[in-house]
């Protein structure tokens, strides 16, 4: 039996792991590699210079913004629409009226990409037209109308609201899927022994909501990842890289200023920063497997 | 959930919950209202700054302009050619490493699972650089297949995190039951366990096609001529073409974004039992 | 401890009337047992005891006190499901001590509390597991320790022991009764199982499609089943029933010589026998005869099923353990005529 295991695993797992290597774990490392050179993108001759490229970083006044902005956009990205999305889905779940159309209503925005979403928020922001404005001109007059992305203390969050719209309602699928596996007696135990509904909630409901937990957030970081998009798009990283993040300073850098070997550089402090990330993710992932099998 | 509201008292929760909802559904609606509206207006009443208000009358050429256009039909078919045999092949490997990891655990398999799962964790510009030199140096550059490929392998990491999950419910006595049988193990797979998963296969093909249909980084970095463009890089050359053609890109957003709000209109009742049976064990 | 009285109580979903009019008056620490066909409405009436579904008419009085409108947290009453419906986010000492903390209870409090329970339970080694980590019967004991830590006043089991092996749902069942003498509580307790009903009820109620058959201690049933439903519900093997037809004086049974109508037994149309009260005569003084078509042997005991010429269906018969009987050897029979039950057409007993 243990042979026809070791054949089969090797067979099933050729195709996946081949391609996987190929196609993101060499690129992955030639990127470190990179990262040690001073490559300019086109020129086959570029030398080794050893850790030149990490030690500029430090005195990268636009770096350490962009990290910053990189920690807000991740942690936003992530803590905004997921719980907005378990929102939806606690209010969705109590089988109101016209529930599958909302749901679809809510969840229309995923359909669409950050090229159309983006857009359609530009709109939304312009300062002299946008809806927001004249929303806001219609109730307080003229007074708080504002260029919300083209000031550098709104720019950022203003993108953050866009792309929470965007994926909450993704959050909230996965999250009424796992209230409807809430088996049925626990949540009567609660009633039985007297649980405020915010005990219900809070004791109950989201500890066993953990696993759908873990595939939204994977979810996001992923999304929250490529949320390059959305802020190319909608602000390009300004206004004075106010929005900008290190995924967009690592594409100025390697695309617009053929700066490739420092531009890989960024990219690795990008990847550690997120390895830490999955670090986390993975240690809570163990207890809930611990937990749920 | 049960209501926890005094029993046989009215009971104000439904109705407040309901206008609530209706408040937000309407605030949801908004934006993609103004999609619509863009597309019943002419490029030249928005650039004027009327786009918010209700048209007097619906101005359906900018629809006429897109379906009429060649390049759009390229764009669309080029859309298509890469999103579905990126989808199929993404969704096939992860199956593939995910039944392994489930089923077929041996020494190390978790760290790599760990490893393959991590791929999914990093942002995919960081190897921007090097796929470009390599598939130059395949001379595919300004051809799908660079757009297909890393489709799929970036895909890889969450097909097999959920087909993992997905699998592991299935009991493990049937696998052994249909090995006793005298099935292989590829055929525990296909005729077994993956007609057992189709809600997660159903899940997992909704938003690896919306991913893939609605990608913009990768067909701009290994396409340059027009016919080999996808449908979200030619809402963006609109721009070039005509300054900013504001109506027709309204009406070619909407066009392109029909594909997968259908896909999800389909798998729509999929999605809790695909859910609830990979991602929410217990 | 407390009496638990329900009157007229009844109970639709939709159009569907399933508790169709309940009485029932259970004292204080009383052990109440209810059993039925599956559907007849069982879990129903535990679940409107405990406040999970509303009643749609009718009351309930707890110590005399109407709580119809009580919600189930101020009942004062522990429910133990079938599921166990352990917090699987939890170790055994939290899903223990759950709702002692949901009234923030003092800490000190809570795990003294804990302990003694756990002590009591034998779980004492268990608390810091969770319960996916633990075996049936340890994962019931939990469930049954979150029932008794609050003190309530009653407690509901609906068929807690179903999902255990044979040997460690008899050990729980001996807990049970231990907990039920200890505590003192008035317990009520659904189940399948014809031996959990006869052992540890004070009083079993026959429930059928959504009514009261009967409600009797366990020896009084059966005895003297009132009708032919509890008759053939109580006693395993159940009873067997043979058509009967009264002729003048003469009683008809077929496969069996006439004999004259038993005083008050007129209108009888079956004669009900348990297979205990068949007993095999040589052929002279028989009632019956046939030929055994089935023989099961379980060991202290041994059960065979009779064809008689005649009669619709196989009779069964208790046998002592160590017969010689075999598949297709005949068979004498005589009933034991003073236990024997008649009913009459609509199935009451004469
Ligand atoms: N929530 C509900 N909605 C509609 N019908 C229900 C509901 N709950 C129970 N019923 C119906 O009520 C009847 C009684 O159900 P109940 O669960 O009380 O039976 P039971 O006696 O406990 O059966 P079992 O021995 O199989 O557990 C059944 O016919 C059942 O189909
Ligand atoms: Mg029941």
């Amino acid at each position: 039996m243990e042979q026809h295991n070791r054949f089969w695993r090797v067979v099933l797992l050729a195709a996946p792991l081949g391609v996987f290597g190929i196609f993101v774990l060499w690129p992955l490392f030639s990127s470190f590699y990179y990262s040690l050179t001073d490559w300019n993108g086109f020129d086959p001759n570029y030398s080794f210079v050893g850790f030149d490229n990490f030690a500029k970083i430090a005195s990268d006044r636009l770096f350490l913004q962009a990290a910053i902005n990189t920690a807000i956009w991740m942690v936003a990205a992530i803590v905004l629409p997921t719980t907005l999305g378990l929102a939806l889905a606690l209010l969705l779940d109590s089988r109101v009226l016209g529930a599958r159309v909302f749901k679809s209503i809510f969840y229309l925005p995923i359909c669409l990409s950050a090229v159309i979403v983006g857009q359609i928020w530009i709109w939304i922001y312009q300062a002299d037209w946008g809806l927001l404005n004249t929303i806001i001109t219609e109730v307080t007059g003229e007074k708080y109308k504002y260029a919300w992305l083209a000031k550098p203390d709104t720019a950022l969050w203003s993108v953050i609201v866009a792309w929470s719209w965007q994926q909450t309602g993704l959050a909230m699928v996965i999250y009424l899927a796992g209230l409807t596996a809430i088996p049925g007696d626990l949540l009567e135990v609660c009633e039985i022994e007297g649980a405020t509904p915010w005990q219900r909630f809070r004791r109950v409901v989201l500890p066993l909501l953990a696993p759908s937990t873990v595939v939204v957030v994977a979810l996001s970081v992923i999304n929250s990842l490529k949320g390059f998009d959305i802020l190319y798009i909608m602000t390009g990283g300004g206004p004075f890289n106010s929005s900008d993040t290190l995924a967009m300073h690592m594409y100025n850098e390697s695309f617009k200023k053929y700066l490739m070997g420092y531009g890989a550089a960024i990219s690795v402090v990008l990847f550690l920063i997120a390895m830490a990330i999955i670090g986390l993710y993975f240690r809570q992932l163990r207890k809930v497997d611990r937990i749920y099998g | 959930m049960a209501d926890l509201a005094p029993q046989g008292r009215f009971n104000p929760w439904p109705a407040t919950i309901f206008v609530i909802l209706c408040v937000l559904a309407v605030l949801f609606l908004l934006p993609t209202v103004g999609v619509l509206l863009s597309s019943v207006k002419t490029t030249r009443d928005i650039s004027m700054g009327d786009l918010w208000s209700l048209p007097a009358s619906l101005y359906l050429g900018n629809f006429a302009e897109v379906l009429g256009n060649p390049a759009v039909h390229r764009y669309f078919l080029n859309t298509v050619l890469v999103t579905l045999p990126a989808t199929a092949v993404s969704i096939t490997l992860g199956a593939l490493a995910g039944y392994v990891f489930a089923k077929l655990p041996f020494r190390g398999s978790n760290a790599l699972f760990l490893i393959i799962v991590a791929g999914m964790f990093f942002p995919p510009q960081v190897i921007l650089v090097p796929l470009f030199r390599m598939f130059n140096g395949m001379g595919l550059i300004d051809t799908l297949w660079p757009v297909i490929i890393v489709h799929s392998a970036l895909g890889l990491p969450i097909c097999a995190l959920m087909m993992r999950n997905f699998f592991a419910t299935v009991p493990n006595a049937l696998r052994e039951a249909a090995i006793m049988e005298g099935a292989s193990e590829w055929q525990v797979l296909t005729r077994v366990v993956l007609p057992l998963s189709l809600p997660a296969l159903a899940v997992l093909a909704t938003l690896q096609f919306t991913w893939i249909w609605n990608d913009f980084l990768w067909p701009l970095i290994f396409t340059q001529s027009d016919d080999k463009r996808t449908i979200m890089i030619g809402i963006v050359n609109l721009k070039g073409q005509y300054s900013v053609a504001w109506g027709v890109q309204g009406a070619l957003s909407l066009v392109a974004s029909l594909p997968t709000l259908l896909v999800f209109l389909f798998f729509q009742r999929f999605f809790i039992k695909g859910m609830t049976m990979g991602a929410v064990k217990g | 401890m407390a009496r638990v009285q329900l009157s007229d109580l009844r109970k639709s979903f939709g159009q569907v009337q399933v508790i169709k009019g309940l009485d029932l008056d259970i004292a204080d620490g009383e052990f109440v047992v209810f059993v039925g066909p599956s559907g007849c409405g069982k879990s129903t009436t535990l679940r409107i005891i405990a406040g999970l579904e509303d009643a749609t008419s009718g009351a309930i009085r707890l110590d005399g006190r109407d709580v119809t409108r009580t919600r189930p947290a101020d009942r004062g009453i522990a429910m133990v499901f079938q599921s166990y419906a352990l917090f699987p986010h939890m170790t055994v000492a939290d899903n223990i001590g759950f709702g002692l903390q949901l009234q923030k209870q003092d800490r000190a409090l809570i795990s003294r509390r804990v302990a003694e329970v756990a002590e009591t339970l034998h779980l004492t080694p268990l608390l810091t597991r969770y319960p996916r980590e633990l075996s049936g019967g340890q994962r019931q004991r939990v469930a049954i320790g979150r029932a008794i830590i609050r003190n309530p006043r009653v407690f509901l089991f609906d068929e807690p022991l179903s999902n255990l092996d044979a040997a460690l749902r008899v050990q729980m069942r001996l807990e049970i009764a231990r907990l039920h003498q200890g505590l003192g509580a008035t317990m009520v307790y659904v189940t399948h199982d014809q031996v959990e009903a006869m052992t540890l009820a004070d009083r079993i109620v026959v429930f059928n499609d959504g009514r009261i058959e009967q409600v009797g201690s366990p020896m009084d049933l059966y005895e003297h089943p009132e009708n032919r439903f509890v008759a053939g519900f109580i006693g395993a093997p159940a009873m067997n029933f043979l058509p009967v037809r009264v002729l003048g004086t003469q009683l008809e049974v077929p496969g069996m010589a006439t004999i004259p109508v038993p005083p008050g037994k007129e209108a009888a149309t079956e004669l009900g026998i348990r297979p205990e009260h068949l007993h095999v005569v040589d052929g002279l003084s028989a009632d019956l005869s046939g030929e055994v078509e089935l023989i099961e042997r379980l060991g202290a005991e041994t059960y065979a099923y009779v064809r008689v010429p005649g009669l619709p269906l196989d009779l069964t018969v208790r046998l002592p353990g160590e017969t010689a009987l075999r598949a297709r050897s005949s068979i004498a029979l005589k009933i034991d005529w003073t236990r024997a039950k008649w009913f009459n057409a609509s199935g009451r007993v004469l």
